[in-house]
């Protein structure tokens, strides 16, 4: 297994494949780290955590996820204010008890030869900022589905409780905010101390006589500060203080998937998810109202359609047959979601504390370079291209692929599909020369 | 006939993928980009539709 690598050459062909790989470098020795954790506790530089959507914070070396394979720490080179910024520190390195620390360390070059080739690639999810009206990355209080995910998740930023991202960052600032205002404070008392008189008393005066001199105009300056941070502070509590958990959640559907102006084609598991999403957050909160706002719900697969039915049935979600117009918001960072009714024909409107876009799943970024490297072709929706008579065969003899970087699918039928990529390649490496031939030139 | 296998992407396919030629006496080299394995999947709370959890 190599983690943190990536494929950078392919010559040969099937049964015969030379690969290049760079393995990159992680600053960190896998066979040392033991995966405790302690640089990370010392680590002076924090960055946001991709693992949780940037709403937890990270270090500069960390562990992608606390369960991942394998658990060796890595080094963020661009974040680590020794490899990045040039600056002293090592503090990593210090702390180390196994001496895993190798600031040095550089990429390897690695070459493998390997008869054939599974592409699973994967998908990336739909960048809901290029639907402007939904407010996504503006609205606060509007999050993707995946990053709905995590706050669900017990291990997740939020220990699994659901509330406003608006009411969360407030929360978040307020050290910050307090630590401000007490500075603020402290360089008034300087002033004071110097002219023996109380900070209000001299304002009053400054403001009455408009008094002349530089400490004046300076310490004049220094209160309008204190007051200014000091007022945003109690607003800030004040918000915290009427925080509570996000009751009112809806989702969109079809976010950038089945869209003429994005995506034609359908992401397929995003109307399950949503489902589950919604189901999951009424686990975690009885009262909680949840709607799903959607052209249709699309329940394929085993035991799919039932799930739709129990979620409306059983667990009350409310599903409104529309397409969302748009996403707008109120001076109490309320999102609103308007839309169509199309059975009752009138605009509506729906006042929540969150809303969860599904967005759609696009071809991985990685596909066209890969596709470029082996000589592959891909269809019209920028997936690698197969034939529907042989799912898993790309237009290259030897080379397969499996799950969303052939199309959207869900996990059930990735890992059918998977399984099938691997028969596939099984047959082309242990198949006598005719038969391997023969499995060959069909797709050929 | 060269009898190892590359397969690339470490997520719920390719990890499935490779256990299964692993399975079969296959010599498997998975590469994966990110530092860890899991891909997507890993950042799922619960699958549907029987809600299990997904790690």
């Amino acid at each position: 297994m190599l983690a943190y690598s990536e494929v950078e050459k392919v010559e040969g062909d099937v049964g015969d494949f030379r690969v290049t790989v760079r393995k990159k470098a992680r600053y960190v020795d896998e066979g040392k780290c033991t995966g405790c954790g302690a640089c990370a506790e010392k680590c002076p530089t924090v960055v946001s955590d991709a693992y949780n959507m940037g709403f937890a914070n990270a270090k500069a070396i960390y562990r992608y996820f606390a369960q991942g394979i394998p658990s060796t720490y890595t080094i963020d080179a661009k974040a680590c204010r020794q490899l990045g910024q040039g600056k002293k520190c090592g503090v990593c390195a210090r702390i180390c008890q196994a001496g895993a620390i190798d600031h040095k360390q550089e990429d390897q070059i690695l070459e493998m030869s390997v008869g054939a080739v599974i592409l699973a690639t994967g998908y990336e999810l739909f960048d809901a900022r290029r639907i402007p009206e939904y407010g996504y990355g503006r609205i606060p209080n509007v999050v993707t589905a995946l990053e709905f995910e995590r706050f669900l998740s017990a291990s997740g930023p939020t220990d699994g409780h659901v509330y406003r991202p608006s009411d969360l960052k407030a929360r978040n600032a307020l050290p910050e905010m307090e630590k401000a205002v007490q500075k603020a404070a402290r360089d008034l008392e300087k002033y004071e101390q110097r002219f023996s008189r109380t900070s209000d008393d001299f304002m009053a005066q400054f403001e009455r006589e408009s008094l002349e001199g530089d400490d004046y105009v300076k310490w004049a300056a220094q209160v309008k500060e204190h007051r200014s941070l000091a007022a945003g502070l109690a607003k800030a509590k004040e918000v915290v203080e009427k925080m509570h958990g996000a009751h009112r959640i809806a989702f969109i559907q079809c976010v950038g998937s089945r869209d003429i102006r994005f995506n034609r084609h359908c992401s397929v598991f995003c109307c399950m998810h949503a489902i589950k999403e919604a189901m999951i957050a009424r686990e975690h909160d009885k009262e909680a109202e949840v709607y799903i706002l959607g052209m249709d719900i699309r329940a394929v697969g085993k035991g799919s359609e039932e799930y739709r039915v129990r979620g409306a049935k059983e667990v009350g979600l409310r599903y409104i047959r529309t397409r969302v117009a748009e996403v707008t918001e109120e001076a109490d960072r309320t999102p609103v979601i308007w839309y169509e009714d199309t059975k009752e024909r009138i605009v509506k409107k729906i006042p929540l504390d969150l809303v969860v876009l599904s967005t759609g799943c696009e071809p991985s970024p990685a596909t066209k370079p890969l596709a470029g490297l082996f000589g592959l072709e891909v269809n019209d929706f920028g997936f690698f291209k197969t034939k529907a008579s042989s799912p898993v065969d790309t237009t290259r003899p030897g080379v397969f692929v499996c799950g969303c970087a052939q199309a959207p699918m869900d996990i059930p039928e990735s890992v059918a599909q998977a399984s099938s990529a691997a028969a596939r390649a099984a047959q082309v490496l242990s198949g006598s020369e005719p038969m391997r031939l023969a499995s060959c030139k069909e797709i050929g | 006939m060269n009898r190892e296998v590359l397969v690339i992407g470490g997520g719920i396919a390719g990890i499935q993928a490779s256990l299964d030629l692993a399975e079969m006496g296959f010599k498997v080299n998975l590469v994966e980009k990110l530092p860890s394995i899991g891909g997507k999947m890993s950042q799922l709370d619960k699958t549907f539709p029987t809600n299990d959890c997904a790690l």
